[in-house]
């Protein structure tokens, strides 16, 4: 490829070179693709790819069991789509045989991931039919007894992203069990609480037959469980679901003291208990069996936090996309923007959040629960933790961070995210993972030293949520993946981060392990994030690596350049006279990253 | 000089006072109000608190003004109240108040809101130190702005210290453009060779707004100027701006009054300015009063920005927050002069042509397009003295109002627009996407719009040149300041900054990021290289319509659709059939990489354009983040380029006695007031952390000088939306632990 061109490929998307696939691509144009261990073409096919910022683009796509990549043949309007077929929400057929009007036959395919794409084909001889039904299949694995690519990748790496995260050692980092909590493995086959994680931590004065009476009385067995403990001040964040109270109002006094037994743990007056949802929804799932804590609770205060349900979420976003894909309306950007309430949402989450962390690090123990206790519930412990524990802003942490809140206490990926299937309007579906990012990228821009990762890590972990390439985000819960042996059939997506982690370092990082960090949740500060929502379009493509974070690693580059030199110049040159170097180097090590960029344009005005 | 006019603030002198006065520190609660004694002089508001002041590391401490200082000049409204009689009212110049004020509420040009109570002071000298700060804010002429006092007793004070003969404009690096060498000097550094410095308006003898020397096209005879000069408005001829080094031209100028003339004399004009194009490019006119907002437009923008940023209460205007800053159209203008001046860079660039700005006046919109667009194409401008060189040459000496236009007098609110200030949240969106390829920073620019409000420097306080160049003879009579003296010394412009600043402050104007080319490129008095090097785009150029043949057709509109350049995009799907030159110009630019030393175009998407938070939220206390903000990025990269500085002097001193026999003069290390970086870089005994008086106001401070009335609770309430429980105060008090 000679000339920098426009590339709309998810270049966060990262890909290895495999020669095994190679031979059989005999087409000039698609030779430069670089397919994974274990992907294989399925199809490729001349076609017209409809570019809504370049119009019709005439040019080659191939299909494989995980990518359609699409490459322009006109030289002059240089285009390359690079997209997992995981990314695939929706493939539907456009016009048909008798269409008129050029470009009018083809497909149409709505992706998860803030895009469209649109292919014209020639009209005769049905010449779509082949590759619609092999994209179909492709794209939508589980819906034709398919396996996902995850379960057929050959990638190999030296690190297991497997170990990141293992319970116990996670509790044990933070101090447990105590005196004051213990560690069960009754769930250990999932036989309390079969979305829950085999490993828990309870009061320590808890017995495992008032954990099973407990569990009888919170939504799906989801019983209120340690997620974290404050070091020093001992208070606790513990997650749960909605207790079952009912439209008459049941009572269960098993619940009613187990919660007393978490206050009791660090002896506060009074425990405070966050129901994430707006005052009236908790109410109404009374109808449904559900409810919240009332005054029976002694000793504990109910707050509602306001976020609105899935439903809510998933439209919000739909309608972000609206306004920015694939233009970004002119008009009334603001109000439009506004009137997609996305950044409310996230506004909302956060100041939840905040509550939460404030709360804990005042030295009170607070429940967390939503309806289920695995989607906002999930979002505000991790972001809570995130405010309060340095080590979760680390690039390791934040997988465990990830690993511990959102996979292993069941936060529904295969419902929300939809992995290999072709129900694209399943109810069940909703960005709440990709909101909770977005909170942390917020938190990054607001604290752009407090993160050991950078933006591209977020990007990263968003591209492969939909991927299907890594088995990290796959099922709903971890007897769904014990059952599918996902931990020894698939690779984790943290193999592929910490194999080469120093791409997703923040150079800015300075660690400061004792701070709390609160974000200002206001409107004046939370900005729509721009380098993943309007990613596709092309006038700021050449924007995405932010630009503060490449000049420091330049300077970076050129200090150690200096230190070089000067090392150099001292070896070389030992007379007395010139010893004057070693005096006063100031500290050169505070950073830990060695960027290898070149920095030949590279100038400091002297 | 601080909290203290009492050593002899030269030419200083109090007109009233009054003690036991409260100054408001948090809109909360009145635990941190200070108590001391409010002074009225006649260069500022002044408060003096009893106990001494704790010194406070987040704040530029400026050298002229206190902690608590306010110049007259910078109060926008003088608003009295008495709480229990309900009573509230503006004072004016000479107005009488027939109640006791209890309180006093100062709004500030530069956005904060100061408050003092007077529950303890004595009633009448409240109100008698009330009225005389509304009239000192009012002064009924220029002369009387201190400045003309301060600037005349330092002359003769700071006499003996000059030297005869010695840097006659006290060292200024910044030209001034008064005279024709700066203009000959800007000639050679753009290679206009075929462009001539014309002093036909020497003493105002032409046009009353013109500089005394301005630059024409060199087949323009005087004779010539002098006879169209009477066809323009105030007799502005065409005034060259820049010149392309491909040849193209910028150049603005006034309307044309008489109808019949228009044609024949824009023909001559167009003409020469054609002449003067090596390749013969063609010219291109943009009118800018028919594709740009008015400044009334602008001026009301502002004051609904500024409405939302500070006045509106803080939690109430969150829910609607994006739309009352849409509302306020503000981030709108910002984008429609940057848009446009993004055009004119593509006729100048990409088509080769001169362009012509044309306006009524070519007074107000002018200044800002003209000077945006210089920003863009020539990476001078980009430096720091070449940014204050732009101001002077495009704002100063281009006759742009400042008098009028920021109001000083408070005679005519018609008149007031804050253009400069829309011009510098232009710079500051451009810095915002290229934080590389300016040598300033943003604190650079608020500071320079805070020196507006401080009347000592010529800069801002005239309308003209002529103007200027009246007062301050009257003013050197009258100051008996010897005839021939020049005016930059005894009446600086504001861009000596040690007059305001410390060393050690003004280093916050240094961007650690900047990528410079050193010597701001002059080399044989060509430009050397800025501009990319691969012009692809001129070779793949699609057809010129018609109608952007040399601006001439009857004085239409050359450009195509204007204000929609970026619009143009054509809806969902719809193939792109002829894509324009200009989507294409802009297009191949921004598919390749930016070079930081070439030209830069602003992004232009909405999304794209922010608000400028330093500026418009320095004072608010719910939007400051503790330790947070970009600022914190800054500091570690400052700390960086410190040590690189002290690499680089210490590999340049090895180099020495090594390489050549003679040793280099230059000292072992760069001293520490001679170290370009505010923050130092740290020893390894130093935390690495960000110190803790960091936040996003930095170097502003929120403490004091945001006081709405009537907001009750914590300011931790921002976290608050939709809930219902305050947070403990131990976390506040923790906060930055």
């Amino acid at each position: 490829m000679a000339s920098p061109i426009s590339v709309y490929n998810s270049n966060a998307l990262d890909t290895h070179i495999s020669s095994t696939s190679r031979e059989s691509l005999k087409m000039e144009l698609l030779a430069d693709v670089s397919l994974l261990p274990g992907e294989d073409r399925i199809i490729d096919k001349d076609i017209i790819y409809i570019c809504p910022f370049n119009g019709a683009v005439k040019g080659k796509v191939l299909i494989t069991n995980y990518r359609l990549y699409f490459k322009s043949s006109d030289a002059d309007v240089a285009v390359m789509l690079d997209v997992p077929l995981g990314a695939i929400s929706r493939v539907e057929k456009m016009g048909g045989a008798s269409s008129r009007g050029e470009n009018s036959y083809g497909l149409d395919i709505t992706c998860k991931d803030m895009r469209n794409l649109r292919f014209a084909l020639k009209q005769e001889g049905h010449s779509r039919r082949d590759i619609f039904e092999l994209l179909f299949k492709y794209a939508f694995p589980l819906s034709h007894s398919l396996p996902l690519f995850a379960y057929v990748t050959q990638e190999k790496y030296e690190e297991s992203g497997w170990n990141i995260y293992k319970p116990m050692e996670e509790f044990r980092r933070q101090g447990l069990p105590n005196n004051k909590w213990r560690i069960t493995f009754i769930n250990k086959n999932y036989e309390l609480c079969d979305t829950y994680p085999t490993v828990l931590a309870v009061p320590f004065k808890s017995k495992d037959e008032d954990l099973r009476r407990v569990a009888a009385f919170r939504s799906r067995g989801r019983i209120p469980v340690l997620s974290w403990i404050h070091r020093e001040n001992q208070a606790v964040i513990v997650r749960c679901s909605q207790p079952l109270v009912g439209m008459s109002g049941k009572r269960n006094k098993d619940d009613e003291r187990y919660l007393d037994m978490i206050r009791e743990a660090n002896d506060t007056p009074k425990l405070t208990i966050y129901d994430a949802r707006p005052n009236v929804n908790a109410v109404a799932n009374k109808a449904t069996g559900g409810g919240y804590e009332g005054d029976e609770y002694q000793n504990a205060e109910l707050i509602f936090l306001d976020i609105q349900n899935i439903h809510v979420m998933r439209e919000s976003l739909k309608k972000l996309k609206d306004i920015v894909y694939p233009n970004v309306e002119e008009s009334h950007w603001l109000s439009s923007l506004e009137s997609t309430h996305w950044l409310e949402h996230v506004k909302l989450v956060l100041s939840g959040a905040i509550q939460v962390a404030d709360k804990v690090s005042s030295g009170n123990s607070v429940v967390v629960h939503c309806s289920d206790g695995w989607d906002r519930t999930a979002q505000l412990t991790s972001l809570a933790m995130l405010m309060l524990d340095s080590h979760y802003r680390t690039l390791r942490g934040f997988q465990v961070l990830i690993e511990k809140e959102w996979i292993s206490f069941g936060h529904k990926f295969a419902s929300r995210i939809g992995h290999g299937d072709k129900n694209h309007a399943d109810q069940d579906r909703s960005p709440i993972f990709v909101q909770f990012i977005d909170c942390v990228w917020q938190m990054t821009k607001q604290f752009p030293t407090a993160f050991e990762f950078n933006e591209r890590l977020l990007l990263t972990i968003l591209d492969h949520l939909y991927s299907c390439r890594f088995g990290t985000f796959l099922y709903n819960c971890e007897n769904a993946r014990d059952q599918h042996e996902v931990r020894s059939k698939a690779v984790s997506l943290w193999s592929l981060v910490n194999s080469k982690m120093d791409i997703y370092l923040n150079p800015f990082y300075t660690p400061e392990s004792g701070r709390v960090l609160y974000p200002v949740a206001s409107m004046r500060h939370l900005e729509l994030w721009v380098t993943y929502y309007i990613r596709w379009n092309p006038r700021i493509q050449q924007q995405q690596q932010s630009p503060v974070e490449q000049r420091y690693k330049e300077l970076l580059a050129l200090r150690d350049e200096y230190l070089k030199k000067l090392e150099e110049l001292q070896l070389s040159d030992s007379s007395p006279s010139s010893r004057l170097a070693n005096s006063s180097t100031p500290n050169t090590s505070s950073t830990s990253s060695t960027p290898s960029q070149q920095y030949t344009h590279l100038q400091t005005p002297l | 000089m601080e909290n203290n006019y009492d050593d002899d603030f030269i030419g200083e002198i109090v007109v009233n006072e009054v003690n036991f006065v409260r100054k408001c520190i948090s809109a909360e609660s009145s635990q941190d109000d200070l108590w001391g004694k409010l002074i009225c002089t006649n260069f500022k508001v002044s408060f003096i608190p009893q106990d001494a002041p704790s010194k406070q590391k987040s704040k530029l401490s400026h050298l002229l003004l206190g902690e608590h200082d306010i110049p007259l000049t910078c109060l926008e409204q003088v608003v009295t109240v008495n709480d229990t009689k309900g009573k509230k009212k503006v004072l004016g110049s000479n107005q009488k108040l027939k109640f006791n004020p209890t309180e006093l509420i100062l709004y500030c040009k530069d956005l904060r809101i100061i408050r003092f109570c007077f529950d303890e002071a004595g009633p009448e000298s409240a109100k008698k130190v009330c009225l005389a700060i509304a009239h000192y804010s009012h002064p009924a002429d220029i002369q009387l702005l201190f400045g003309f006092e301060y600037q005349g007793r330092r002359y003769h004070e700071s006499k003996g210290e000059r030297v005869n003969g010695s840097t006659p404009r006290g060292g200024l690096q910044t030209p001034i453009f008064d005279r024709p060498s700066d203009w000959d000097r800007e000639i050679k550094r753009t290679g206009a060779s075929e462009w001539r410095v014309c002093a036909i308006n020497e003493n105002y003898a032409i046009s009353q707004s013109l500089p005394e020397y301005i630059v024409v096209p060199v087949s323009l005879a005087d004779q010539d100027l002098k006879q169209y000069s009477i066809f323009y408005t105030d007799q502005r001829i065409p005034l060259w701006c820049w010149n392309h080094v491909n040849g193209s031209a910028l150049v603005r100028m006034a309307n044309i009054n008489d109808p019949l003339q228009q044609k024949k004399i824009d023909q001559r004009v167009f003409t020469a300015i054609t002449k003067s194009h090596p390749q013969r490019g063609e010219v291109v006119r943009s009118d800018l009063d028919k594709c740009l907002p008015n400044i009334q437009d602008i001026q009301s923008a502002f004051v609904k920005i500024r409405q939302i940023c500070v006045i509106d209460p803080f939690e109430e205007s969150e829910e609607r927050w994006l739309t009352s800053v849409e509302n306020s159209r503000w981030l709108e203008f910002v984008r429609a002069f940057l848009k446009h001046s993004a055009e004119m860079v593509y006729y100048l660039d990409g088509k080769n042509s001169s362009v012509v700005l044309q306006e009524g006046e070519d007074r107000d919109l002018s200044c800002v397009v003209s000077s945006l667009v210089q920003l863009m194409l020539d990476p001078h401008y980009r430096s720091l003295v070449g940014f204050q060189s732009l101001v002077q040459k495009e704002w100063v000496m281009a006759g742009h109002r400042f008098l009028d236009r920021c109001n000083h007098l408070k005679k005519n609110d018609k008149e007031e627009s804050p253009l400069f200030m829309l011009f510098l949240d232009c710079v500051w969106q451009m810095m915002n996407q290229y934080p590389a390829a300016f040598e300033f920073t943003e604190t650079y620019l608020t500071v320079l719009s805070d020196s507006m409000w401080i009347p000592l420097f010529s800069t801002f306080l005239f309308n003209s040149p002529k103007q200027r160049a009246q007062y301050l003879m009257d003013f050197a009579k009258n100051k008996a300041i010897p005839q021939g003296e020049d005016q930059v010394v005894y009446f600086p412009p504001v861009w000596n900054w040690s007059q305001q600043l410390s060393t050690k402050d003004q280093t916050l104007f240094n961007n650690p990021m900047y990528v410079g080319k050193g010597a701001a490129c002059v080399q044989n008095g060509e430009v050397k290289t800025f501009r990319r090097t691969k012009k692809t785009y001129s070779s793949t150029m699609r057809g010129t319509s018609a109608s952007q043949r040399n601006g001439l057709k009857g004085g239409e509109e050359p450009l195509p659709r204007r204000g929609s350049l970026l619009s143009e995009l054509k809806p969902d799907f719809s193939p792109v059939k002829d894509e324009s030159p200009i989507e294409r110009f802009f297009r191949d630019w921004f598919s390749r990489p930016a070079d930081q030393q070439g030209v830069l175009i602003p992004l232009l998407l909405p999304s794209h354009v922010a608000l400028w938070k330093l500026f418009f939220l320095r004072w608010v206390p719910e939007a400051c983040i503790p330790k947070g903000g970009p600022i914190t990025a800054y500091h570690k990269l400052s700390q960086l380029v410190d040590e690189i500085e002290i690499l680089q002097s210490k590999l340049r001193q090895y180099k020495g006695p090594s390489s050549g026999s003679t040793p280099l003069p230059s000292p072992s290390a760069p001293l520490p007031d001679q170290r370009r970086m505010y923050f130092k870089a740290s020893s390894p005994s130093d935390s690495p952390t960000p110190p803790d008086y960091l936040s996003s106001s930095f170097p502003f401070t929120p403490v004091g000088n945001l006081c709405r009335r009537g907001i009750h609770g914590t300011p931790i309430s921002k976290f608050l939306n939709g809930a219902r429980i305050w947070l403990s105060t131990e976390t506040l008090a923790n906060d930055t632990v």
